[in-house]
């Protein structure tokens, strides 16, 4: 049965722990240069688990928590559907084939890295993956552009972890209390 | 011992890492390199680029991290100390943020959280194109690289491709 207006087909959630499993696998197998799209493509337009808007929404409380975001959206979802049996199964199922890809591929590169060449292609890669960062700051921090409030706490914080190296253990609970102060003032 | 302490320290920054893995690189550098000498700069930043080149969610990174201080098991402990206090988190937090979506509180701690983890973020990339001491064409890779995100909609993986070939001609 298809939707008369979208064409497409039905949101439903998996109906077993083996689709849920196999699901969140397809998505971590196949998830070359970053997690979300995939988890986007797996999840809303190929199995129809997910409404755009649930999917919007699990990603919004999952950027909120610490954490890994997609580790968390397998846990919240995993509940969702399947209560503890679901979150585990959902987590193992997005980490396993990355966590065995990763390692192998650093027990390849420690094994060539007295290669001087490769040596300075991984840290060019490091180098831009660091860049990245970056961009990913600088994207975020766009919508801010006309919050004073704003621009000053993500210099203060970049100035004491980046440049004093204090620790985040101390920064991130210092920082968010005075932005909920700011917040709250409808400064940001 | 390493072991034990790097487990209890990440499942501390676990706790910490609001907006991810990104938040939490720069206090992971300074306590792995800068405070506990477990790793040099170089290793570390090895390990942060095999990270971003492999598939998978980026908190693999913290695999090698662990892989680099204590082997295998500090490859499973590193990981799974990242991930676990946040996923008992957010298994209890999931139904109180559906009760609360219309309260003012978790709009204002949404929008107190966002500079905050930019902040993070943008340190945690010039530390790591900093490992050890200044050096302008990691500095130049990095801001191709933020320039190229910026500017194009290419995956990212072609970016890092870039970064290497790069770091082949430059380095």
């Amino acid at each position: 049965m298809t939707d008369p207006m979208s064409g497409a087909a039905p949101v439903a959630p998996p109906k077993s722990l083996r689709e849920l499993f196999s699901g969140f696998f397809w998505i971590g197998a196949r998830s070359f240069g970053g997690v979300m799209p995939w988890a986007y493509r797996t999840m809303v337009e190929e199995r129809r688990w997910l409404s755009e808007a649930d999917f919007t929404e699990i990603i919004g409380l999952c950027q909120f928590l610490p954490g890994p975001n997609i580790g968390n959206a397998s846990v919240v979802l995993g509940k969702r559907w399947f209560g503890l049996p679901g979150a585990i199964v959902a987590f193992l199922g997005l980490m396993a084939l990355p966590f065995v890809w990763v390692l192998a591929l650093f027990m390849v590169y420690n094994d060539l890295s007295s290669y001087e060449t490769l040596r300075e292609i991984v840290i060019g890669v490091g180098a831009a993956g660091a860049g990245l960062f970056i961009g990913t700051a600088i994207k975020l921090a766009r919508p801010l552009a006309k919050k004073p409030v704003a621009l000053a706490l993500i210099a203060a914080c970049f100035l004491f972890v980046a440049v004093a190296r204090f620790s985040l253990v101390i920064v991130l609970p210092v920082g968010i209390a005075i932005a909920l102060f700011a917040a709250l003032r409808d400064w940001l | 011992m390493n072991l034990l302490e790097l487990g209890l320290y990440f499942a501390l920054l676990s706790l910490l890492s609001v907006g991810g893995l990104p938040s939490v690189m720069p206090e992971m550098q300074r306590f792995v390199v800068e405070l506990k000498g477990w790793l040099t700069p170089a290793d570390f930043m090895q390990a942060f680029a095999v990270g971003q080149a492999a598939p998978g969610p980026n908190v693999l990174i913290t695999s090698l991290i662990g892989w680099k201080v204590a082997g295998l098991p500090g490859a499973f402990v590193a990981l799974g100390a990242m991930c676990l206090p946040a996923a008992v988190l957010a298994w209890w937090v999931a139904d109180l943020w559906d009760r609360f979506k219309d309260s003012p509180w978790r709009r204002a701690v949404q929008r107190a959280i966002a500079p905050v983890v930019i902040g993070m973020i943008l340190s945690g990339g010039v530390v790591l194109a900093t490992p050890g001491a200044p050096d302008w064409r990691l500095w130049l890779i990095a801001g191709l690289a933020a320039g190229g995100m910026l500017v194009t909609k290419l995956n990212p993986l072609w970016l890092l491709s870039a970064g290497g070939v790069l770091g082949a001609l430059l380095l």
